[in-house]
């Protein structure tokens, strides 16, 4: 059942003794919450004074234990923006150039690499990657 | 500002802090009912993801502006009229519960991981933050009925002691013993049919999102059990501990059903919503794999569970 509202109750005396309602437990969260959000504006700000004015750099690390799977030769590969600041469509590609056979190249796209970031793949080749000269780089990116 | 606080051992002491818990649970219900949506949004991971510390504070900033707005009107708590710096600090308060919950619903996601960069985690965090926020400003006035308006209007300063005093008021024992009755069944079916239609309404704009097998795909083994706990909570702490229900009626007509039973029985009736609405976006189909039927569906049934919890204290 609905109860009468109660007009005088509705409106405080004065604004400053409203004020004074906050419990405890009310500071205490908007302490907490205090905290919370200086943490993140300050992590935010430690994340722009360390890692923007570095622009995005690469290094590839191919591993050694390649994988036969069906005649196929997997070589995996990790890649680390070593820079501060992100890099989209990171472009890294693999040539496999070996005598006596067509040369075999190898594409692979990152969407997004942010600074510190490591992505890890695999290239695939019909040949064994010991018997030639196997190069992988970056080849482009693009700033967000 | 800030009278010295009363050392004094005050009566009402424990209730203080149970009322502010469930402020702060009311507040992160709206944050998640609001947020849900966006938070299956590949998009807004990627915008997270890429967008530079600046500009990461300006939108940390509009939120907080925009939260200011909305608390002059309608804040998280039961209080009616703010002092305007009372408002700036409970805008602030909903904000960092907004963030809190983001940042949780992101972990709980696998969005951020240990091996998320600290940008890329600040990022997400930011962008998520705001329909939480915005969630948190909103809640009492999306989440609680007109009913349970009109009674907070008329005993504004309505105190934990008498919210838990409302908790505990049940039919009397002769009603009790009635549970069975046929009016009592059709109540508990009442229920369940809230629940599937607030399941549909939040989930069947998600259904048909590669955001669910992406989510789904992305998740370590053992990860759905905490998603499978993360729904049934959720669902249990929008109904029946963050006092948005009024208590009273809830307990005279939902007998059938103890309150775990209930969160139980609605999970199980989102879950098969969830597969139903899968399947027909042709997200599932026989071809795949049992497993991905399983993951594709809690995960689905997370949005569906807080859809339906919504649904059950608002129809």
């Amino acid at each position: 059942m609905d109860e009468p509202n109660f007009p005088d109750r509705l409106s405080p005396p004065n604004d400053a003794e409203n004020f004074t309602q906050r419990s405890a437990a009310e500071w205490v969260t908007f302490m907490v919450a205090s905290i919370i959000l200086l943490a993140l504006v300050g992590l935010i700000c430690f994340d722009w004074q360390t890692n923007q004015n570095r622009p995005p750099a690469f290094t590839v690390a191919v591993s050694e234990a390649v994988r036969v799977t069906d005649g196929r030769y997997y070589v995996p590969f990790a890649i680390t923006n070593t820079g501060g600041r992100i890099a989209r469509m990171v472009q890294v590609t693999a040539e496999l150039h070996q005598v006596g056979a067509d040369d075999e190249t190898g594409e692979q796209q990152i969407d997004f690499l942010s600074g510190h970031e490591t992505k890890a793949g695999s290239f695939v080749f019909t040949h064994a990657p010991q018997a030639g000269e196997l190069v992988v780089r970056v080849a482009s990116y693009r700033l967000p | 500002m800030g009278q010295p606080l009363d050392p004094a051992p005050h009566p009402a002491t424990p209730n203080i802090w149970l009322a502010e818990f469930q402020a702060i649970l009311q507040g992160a219900v709206g944050g998640f009912l609001f947020g849900i949506p966006l938070l299956y949004t590949v998009e807004v991971w990627l915008i997270g993801s890429t967008t530079g510390p600046r500009w990461q504070l300006v939108v940390l900033a509009v939120t907080l502006v925009g939260v200011a707005l909305l608390t002059q009107v309608e804040g998280f708590r039961q209080t009616l009229s703010l002092h305007p710096l009372e408002a700036l600090l409970e805008s602030i308060e909903a904000v960092a519960i907004g963030v809190g919950c983001a940042a949780l619903a992101l972990v709980l996601l696998c969005r951020i991981t240990l091996e998320t960069p600290l940008s890329e985690a600040l990022g997400k965090v930011v962008f998520e933050a705001v329909p939480f926020a915005l969630g948190v400003a909103l809640a009492r006035s999306t989440l609680q009925g007109k009913r349970g308006r009109a009674n907070e209007t008329g005993a504004p300063s309505a105190s934990g002691s008498e919210r838990l005093a409302n908790r505990r008021t049940t039919a009397p024992i002769s009603r009790r013993l009635a549970a069975l009755s046929r009016v009592n069944l059709s109540d508990a079916l009442v229920d369940l049919d809230a629940a599937l239609i607030g399941a549909v309404l939040i989930a069947f704009s998600i259904a048909p999102t590669e955001e669910v097998p992406l989510l789904a795909s992305s998740l370590p083994p053992l990860w759905l059990l905490l998603i499978m706990a993360a729904s049934l909570g959720l669902s249990y702490a929008i109904v029946f501990a963050s006092g948005f229900t009024d208590r009273a009626k809830r307990q005279q007509r939902g007998l059938l059903f103890s309150p775990i039973t209930e969160t139980l029985a609605a999970y199980l009736m989102t879950l098969l919503a969830s597969v139903v609405m899968l399947v027909l976006f042709q997200q599932l189909t026989p071809n795949d794999p049992w497993s991905e039927w399983l993951s594709n569906t809690l995960v689905l049934g997370l949005p569906a569970s807080i859809g339906g919890a919504a649904g059950r204290i608002l129809i």
